[in-house]
């Protein structure tokens, strides 16, 4: 890509607590699916439709605690970590 | 009267207003438009035309079209007129100063669906090619985005499965979510035809609407839900489906994934979602439920429109993934008068969604961080593009706020008049150091912009547009552009002033590039379409001429079946209480279109000179208020005023009005709660209060305890500016 250097601006990109709100109504959405799926669908889309400082902001968010999150969300932010290399996405139900 | 005089010179292009995308005989005099005439071989229109397309062209040429592009330092600052060489210039110096100094995701840009497929396809490749980031989005964001997602989750493509035709095979009509009769009138009108030969109607809509009960249209089953219960009442269509063996297990089980359509009965069966749980909760009589899931399943043929009474929800993405779910469990997809159909605000939304102005997507809805595609574009391109999903449009507001935003190029969009929470986008862009607003007129948004780049209308310049119903048609240039330079140009140009080399001899030749970089528009040119008329996508070697009903055989998913979408009922937070106990939803009428920036600049405004609020008689009287009365509605987010009128058509507790003159700020009340898949705003439901305004003084913007004290100072300001003479 080209040089220039990532933003010196410091904290998170959003607002943590729109963050976290938008990151709990994806934990409803997938909360009908059996709990693998779930976590599975929940990592796809924070990984798809997330800018990586959105993803970022999250992840240090739940290192600090998680306060206000959803279980299911910091579950599956875990997957986030886990699963980092794989970046494909797509479309449909929950996989796994 | 005068006889009209004889046109020198007629040219064939589309209307500029609605998804429907009727084709026009544009007649001219010179460099004057004096007629439009529809198009008697418009594949959408057939000859027909509503008021807005027949009538309201003359805002082309209004006096307050701006023909000089204008720079200024800082907000603070009038405008200076500079020859486009110095704005292009000061722009791309701008943009590169701000990347420099906060990194080169700091800036990005958005497109808008008045603008061709090509200037989309242009604008994505700015930012992705020449910003060297994916903060891209379109404005399908805050209207059809749920319909990108929810379509495409549940049968592999976001876009309408039929032609407009194809309701003249239609027995059932179900239409959630919307008013064709007065939003998409052409349309509106062939769905009538049908329902006068008999075809069944079922709506589903919190209001009385024209569609509900006019000349010519009468539902059979009208559901008028409590705004927010789609997914609700949806869900239980289906449980009595479902539970009343209503469904097609025969296509179902040769066309889609079994297993989740198991998962999916399991959970629209439950008790929870039966007409007797879910009547109470959505405000409608149960058996009304039952009739019309009995109704829909019978068919033969079943086809389901819906707008965005369906997606601006904070279950936007789940309300259309229920209408997929419903057309595939009942088998009312591939072939003609069946499918599940939105009917897009814009001339251009599915183009618009089509080609790649989307952060996570390129154009053919495929996925930036898929390398195959990510590479396919580098190498027509020739530079190396970001691999990660960019902002979208809120969350680049959002950015904004935290510093981590500074410069925006901002292509036919007013953000600060159509999108959601007025005062948090003003804030937003408050805090960027360069906004540029490339559009017809100065407005909202331009107050806080640094650069203003004049574009053309849909008149003067060439391209395509693609319909509702995917149909890819031709927008010729009627005349010249007043401001020197189509808007596809004024894109390109800007690429070359930040250094990045490119030349496009016509409009054609961006089409060209963006057929071979999306698989649906792989067939289109400008040859083909002047040849056949217009084609609908797919358009490639099997489908030379388009395509007009899709899912025939199988659906674009990679194992061609179609599949169901476990939609949970989650309420969404905007809930009625003692102090706000209404709920504000709102609409269209036939003669306006969206937000007015055109049509309010015509005659038209003679037939709606201002927006009013409807009101049922007894909410009106606990309130002590008499039609025509003065009224603040007050919501937890903002407040504005309007004139109130008595109105049958909306249920106690319910509240509406339409949108389309500057002075009703509806956006001051809307919140910012949004689509939990795609950040779309949940502009269709907002609690509110009324109270009646007793002197002058008191329509002064009291607000509520949430809003800073800056906003009010804020709303004074911007309050003006959109005053037309008409």
């Amino acid at each position: 890509m080209n040089d220039v250097e990532r933003p010196a601006v410091e904290g998170a990109v959003i607002d943590l607590e729109r963050l976290i709100e938008m990151a709990n109504q994806i934990g409803d959405f997938f909360a009908p699916y059996p709990p693998e799926r779930a976590r599975e669908g929940l990592r796809n889309h924070l990984r798809t439709y997330w800018d990586p400082r959105m993803r970022n902001a999250l992840l240090e968010h739940i290192d600090a605690g998680g306060d206000g999150l959803d279980i299911r969300v910091i579950d599956a932010a875990q997957l986030l970590r886990e699963k980092a290399a794989d970046k494909s996405g797509y479309y449909g139900p929950p996989q796994a | 009267m005068p006889n009209p005089r004889k046109p020198e010179r007629e040219t064939i292009t589309i209307c500029a207003y609605c998804g429907v995308g009727c084709g026009f005989k544009a007649e001219t005099i010179g460099n004057e438009i004096v007629r439009m005439t529809p198009w008697k071989e418009g594949k959408a229109n057939h000859g027909h035309s509503c008021v807005k397309g027949r009538f309201a062209y003359d805002y082309w040429c209004h006096p307050d079209r701006i023909k000089t592009p204008m720079i200024r330092d800082s907000i603070e600052e009038p405008w200076r007129e500079v020859d486009w060489d110095e704005a292009f210039a000061h722009a791309a110096r701008e943009l590169k100063r701000i990347q420099g100094k906060y990194g080169r995701s700091s800036v990005g840009g958005v497109s808008s669906s008045r603008c061709t497929n090509e200037e989309i396809f242009l604008t994505q490749k700015f930012v992705r090619a020449v910003l060297g980031n994916n903060n891209i989005d379109n404005c399908a964001r805050i209207c059809h985005s749920p319909t990108q997602f929810g379509l495409s989750a549940t049968v592999g493509a976001g876009a309408a499965s039929q032609h407009f035709d194809s309701i003249l095979q239609a027995d059932v009509i179900m239409v959630v979510g919307a008013n064709p009769t007065e939003g998409h009138p052409v349309f509106g009108s062939m769905m009538k035809r049908r329902i006068r030969q008999g075809a069944k109607l079922i709506v589903i809509d919190p209001r009385r609407t024209e569609t509900v009960d006019s000349p010519h249209c009468r539902a059979d089953v009208h559901l008028a839900l409590r705004p927010g219960t789609n997914v609700a009442i949806l869900n239980s269509i289906a449980h009595v489906i479902v539970r009343e063996n209503r469904h097609d297990p025969e296509f179902i089980k040769s066309r889609c994934e079994w297993q989740e359509f198991e998962h999916w009965a399991e959970l629209v069966g439950s008790e929870e979602y039966s007409p007797d749980k879910i009547g109470p909760v959505a405000g409608v009589d149960p058996e009304d439920i039952r009739r019309a899931a009995r109704i829909y399943s019978t068919g033969p043929r079943s086809t389901i429109y819906y707008g965005l009474g369906v997606t601006e929800h904070s279950q936007g993405s789940t309300g259309v993934m229920c209408l997929g779910n419903l057309g595939l469990a009942c088998g009312m997809y591939g072939r003609e008068g069946v499918g599940v159909n939105p009917l897009r605000g814009q001339g251009n939304v599915q183009g618009g969604s089509c080609l790649g102005s989307w952060p996570h997507v390129f154009s053919g809805y495929r996925f930036v961080t898929d390398d195959a595609t990510r590479k396919s574009f580098e190498a027509e391109w020739g530079v190396e593009l970001d691999s990660e999903p960019g902002l979208r449009l809120p969350n680049m507001f959002d950015a904004a706020l935290t510093g981590h935003f500074k410069g925006m190029y901002i292509m036919g969009e007013d953000p600060v008049q159509s999108d959601p929470n007025q005062n948090h986008i003003i804030a937003a862009l408050r805090n960027m150091e360069c906004v540029i607003v490339h559009d017809l007129f100065l407005n909202e948004t331009s107050k806080f912009a640094h650069v203003f780049l004049p574009g053309s209308s849909s008149l003067e310049k060439d391209g395509t547009f693609t319909s509702a119903e995917r149909r890819i048609g031709r927008v010729r240039q009627v005349v010249e552009p007043l401001a020197g330079y189509q808007d596809w140009e004024v894109t390109m140009k800007l690429m070359n002033a930040m250094g990045y080399d490119v030349e496009y001899a016509h409009a054609g030749e961006v089409l060209d590039e963006l057929a071979r970089l999306s698989p649906a528009y792989s067939g289109a040119s400008f040859e083909l379409i002047d040849r056949v008329g217009s084609v609908q996508w797919p358009v490639n070697s099997d489908a030379p001429e388009g395509t007009e009903v899709l899912h025939t055989q199988e659906f674009p998913r990679a194992n061609g079946l179609g599949t169901f979408m476990l939609t949970g009922f989650v309420p969404t937070r905007e809930r009625v209480s003692d102090q706000y106990p209404l709920l504000l939803t709102t609409g269209r009428i036939l003669t306006q279109y969206n937000v007015g920036t055109q049509t309010r600049r015509t005659a038209n405004s003679q037939w709606h000179p201002e927006d009013v609020l409807e009101m049922s008689l007894g909410d009106m009287q606990t309130r002590g208020l008499r039609d025509g009365d003065s009224v603040t509605i007050t919501s937890r987010f903002g407040s504005t005023r309007l004139k109130v009128v008595e109105s049958v058509r909306v249920n106690p507790g319910v509240v509406y009005t339409t949108f389309h003159h500057a002075e009703t700020k509806a956006n001051a009340v809307t919140s910012d709660l949004s689509d939990w898949a795609t950040n779309c705003p949940e502009y269709k439901v907002t609690a509110v209060e009324v109270t009646k305004v007793t002197s002058s003084k008191q329509c002064q913007a009291k607000t509520s305890v949430t809003r800073p004290a800056q906003r009010e100072r804020q709303v004074e300001e911007i309050a003006v500016v959109e005053e037309v003479s008409t």
